[in-house]
């Protein structure tokens, strides 16, 4: 599954979307909330996307995924919209025959969407606010 | 032609708005960026519909530009 939402992420739905009979690996990546940025604590961080074309781009990473590792499945959720701090904000699942491929793809996929998926991260402080890109 | 235009994150935030529509004759992604009159820093990357495009792309009536300032998700 590739998608934008406001929903808590689930793990479980994660794994489950990527398990397969003819993979032995499942590579899991959880981007949470950190409580401290550059020195300063985060009290709260609020996720936008342009959300049709962030999942087009979560389609051509599971796409380069598959040609690449031949995983067997990739599984990518980012959630949008307020989160507290210790929330999943992203949650990444790939499948492959052996380990070694799942963990790579999984490392391609986190990185890649850093890059290339149109979503933007406003961290709220104490005092004021700033939008933190990279 | 009318070109709608989307605006996002600090982008977003500085305009006031998200959404825009200009009415242009250029004919570029460059061209209707220009015609905007904002500040624009070379970090912002454009889309056409859904898809990254760069300045010189072209753009046709009804096609949906969106300026794209650095991505932080993740």
């Amino acid at each position: 599954m590739l998608k934008v939402t406001t929903d808590v992420l689930s793990i479980d739905e994660a794994y489950a979307a990527v398990r397969r009979p003819d993979c032995g690996a499942v590579a899991l990546f959880v981007g949470t909330v950190r409580n401290h940025h550059d020195g300063k604590a985060v009290t709260k961080i609020s996720y936008t996307a342009f959300k049709e074309m962030a999942e087009k781009e979560f389609a051509a990473i599971a796409a380069e995924c598959a040609a690449r590792w031949k995983t067997g499945a990739v599984h990518i959720a980012h959630r949008t919209g307020p989160l507290q701090i210790g929330d999943a904000s992203v949650v990444i699942a790939v499948s492959s025959a052996h380990r070694a491929e799942a963990f790579e793809a999984c490392r391609y996929a986190i990185e890649t969407l850093k890059k290339m998926a149109p979503i933007w991260k406003e961290e709220f402080y104490d005092a004021g606010k700033a939008w933190i890109s990279g | 032609m009318k070109i709608a235009v989307q605006l996002f994150g600090p982008l977003a935030e500085q305009a006031g708005r998200s959404r825009l529509e200009i009415e242009t004759s250029g004919t570029t992604v460059g061209d209707v960026v220009a015609a905007l009159g904002l500040k624009i820093d070379p970090s912002v990357r454009f889309a056409v519909n859904t898809d990254y495009a760069p300045a010189g792309a072209t753009i046709r009536e009804g096609d949906i530009l969106s300026l794209i300032p650095p991505v932080g998700g993740g």
